[in-house]
């Protein structure tokens, strides 16, 4: 194996536990909540130009 | 509301991206009906070298993708970047420049195509020159994306913004790759690569084309535009993560199932495959958490066209990513590939998800930025039946071409001789070439009444003065 061979190997295998890490996070019960709470900016963005509810 | 939106961000831009994406719509899908009448009635070439069918495919082709897709994204993703992030784009200055840009690259594009200033790289035949300019402007939009995600008023950046984000790191890396090449002119050029390097890079950029431009910026579309539209939030935002995420690290490897049965490694094929068929389940979350958005309210579709287009079109993605990681399979693809089975694939998607999603976002957004409602509701409503009923004529038209091709070419006799020449499967295929023309011309159909309704409404705005109304209501309020 050469060297970029060895490279290409580790940076596929690290960025697919990253995503196994990220699949982990977003489907944990804890972080549902916190999560789903996020659904709802489109909806409030019109209450937010209006000055009716705060952004953020 | 209208009012303080309009001044508190650039409405302006969105509105001209928006219009000039109905424009280049149509001009794409004419230029598609000529180019399929051509292919059924050859005559219709007049001995004239530019308007062959050689070099007013990639006219077509880069009308329909990079014009009115093109401006259909920009539009959008600069309406929405400001909405979900409480903040007016962070340059208007740069934010011309990228509308400025971006149609003068689509001028020299309809320029030197028909003139045959070609690569000859699929999806990307722009010459260097022009290629350069597509660099800059898309890192100008790109960066005035990123600065005001910088400087948002909100904690948390909506998954729409990430699909579109996602969409220009990727589409800066694949077109700076692929389009790396040795000027000897103006006019020509050669790619740095050769051989089947060259092929993998070219199809590595091709298919990420559709997975990071035509896939995951229209995803950005449908997180912000179908809750919106339907007025109700999206239906599992965690869902919309895992989605994302597959999607990124998904997409990158399919490219390779392009070369099957090529000189290309026979692992490197088998690969694609494999992870073409894994993307089904991402892809399949992500149509199923758009269309589950109307849970409990299925019944706006009897009367919202816009959202007719809308879970029309998500339908249609998820057919045409599950017919892909099919077609990508060696065995399939030994029958559909070459043929126009893969015609009809490209076109379920385009035609049905990336056109139809862009065109619910574009009425959307004309009702948003022109503050009034629609010319005519009715002409919506026959758009979405022309636009679909064309869509499944072209389709269906190209699924029975391409199976008939692919038969036709390995058929063979006992003799172990080829059952037909290769003119005579051409002769086969002339019925279905006709009726994907009469497909075609539904659709276009379809996209004039659009075309006429944004005229209208524009003018209706202006007659009624609303969208004045709303600039000096907003400016003394």
């Amino acid at each position: 194996m050469t060297t970029s061979d060895w490279v290409g190997l580790i940076m596929t295998v690290v960025t697919f536990l990253l995503m196994i890490g990220v699949y982990f996070y977003a489907l944990r019960p804890k972080n549902r909540d916190k999560l789903e709470k996020n659904r709802f900016i489109p909806m409030d963005d019109d209450a937010i130009d209006s000055g009716e509810k705060n952004g953020g | 509301m209208d009012a303080a939106a309009e001044q508190k961000y650039n409405f302006a831009v969105v509105r001209w991206f928006t219009v000039m994406a109905v424009v280049y719509l149509v001009v794409g899908a004419l230029v598609g009906v000529y180019i399929a009448a051509e292919l059924a009635w050859p005559f219709l070439n007049f001995d004239l070298p530019y308007i062959t069918f050689g070099r007013l495919r990639p006219l077509h082709t880069n009308a329909v993708i990079f014009a009115f897709g093109g401006c259909a994204l920009m539009a959008t993703s600069f309406y929405s970047v400001q909405r979900t992030c409480g903040v007016r784009l962070w340059s208007d200055k740069l934010a011309w420049f990228t509308f400025w840009g971006w149609n003068l690259i689509i001028v020299s594009a309809v320029i030197t195509l028909p003139l045959g200033i070609t690569t000859a790289k699929e999806y990307a035949e722009l010459e260097w020159p022009i290629d350069l300019a597509i660099a800059v402007v898309w890192l100008v939009y790109s960066f005035n994306f990123i600065m005001t995600l910088a400087t948002r008023k909100t904690s948390h950046i909506y998954v729409s913004n990430w699909f579109f984000l996602g969409m220009m790191v990727m589409i800066t890396y694949l077109h700076v790759v692929n389009s790396l090449a040795v000027p000897v002119d103006l006019f020509k050029s050669y790619s740095a690569f050769s051989g089947v390097q060259d092929a993998m890079i070219q199809w590595w950029y091709g298919h990420n084309a559709v997975g990071f431009y035509l896939t995951a910026g229209f995803l950005g579309i449908m997180y912000y535009f179908v809750p919106k539209q339907a007025g109700r939030p999206v239906y599992s935002y965690r869902l919309s993560v895992v989605h994302f995420w597959a999607l990124m690290f998904g997409y990158v490897w399919l490219g390779s199932h392009h070369l099957q049965y090529t000189a290309l490694p026979d692992w490197a094929g088998s690969l694609g495959a494999a992870v073409s068929l894994a993307m089904i389940i991402p892809s399949w979350g992500g149509a199923v958490n758009g269309m589950m958005t109307l849970s409990g309210a299925w019944d706006k579709l009897r009367t919202d066209y816009i959202l007719r287009f809308m879970i029309m079109s998500l339908a249609f993605y998820a057919m045409s990513t599950f017919e892909g990681p099919v077609m990508s399979l060696k065995t399939v693809n030994a029958l559909s590939h070459y043929t126009d089975w893969t015609v009809g694939h490209v076109h379920s998607g385009a035609l049905g998800w990336v056109a139809m999603v862009a065109i619910g976002a574009i009425y959307h957004l004309m009702m948003r930025t022109f503050h009034t409602e629609m010319w005519s509701m009715k002409l919506i409503n026959a758009h979405f039946w022309t636009a679909t009923i064309g869509a499944v004529i072209y389709i269906v038209a190209m699924w029975v071409s391409g199976i008939m091709q692919g038969l036709m070419w390995r058929a063979y006799d006992e003799y172990g001789t080829l059952a037909y020449t290769f003119a005579e499967s051409v002769e086969a295929m002339h019925p279905y070439y006709a009726m994907r023309t009469v497909g075609g011309a539904i659709f276009l159909l379809g996209a004039l009444m659009m075309l006429i309704n944004v005229l209208m409404t524009v003018a209706k705005a202006s007659s009624e003065g609303s969208l004045q109304q709303a600039r000096t209501a907003a400016a003394t309020a």
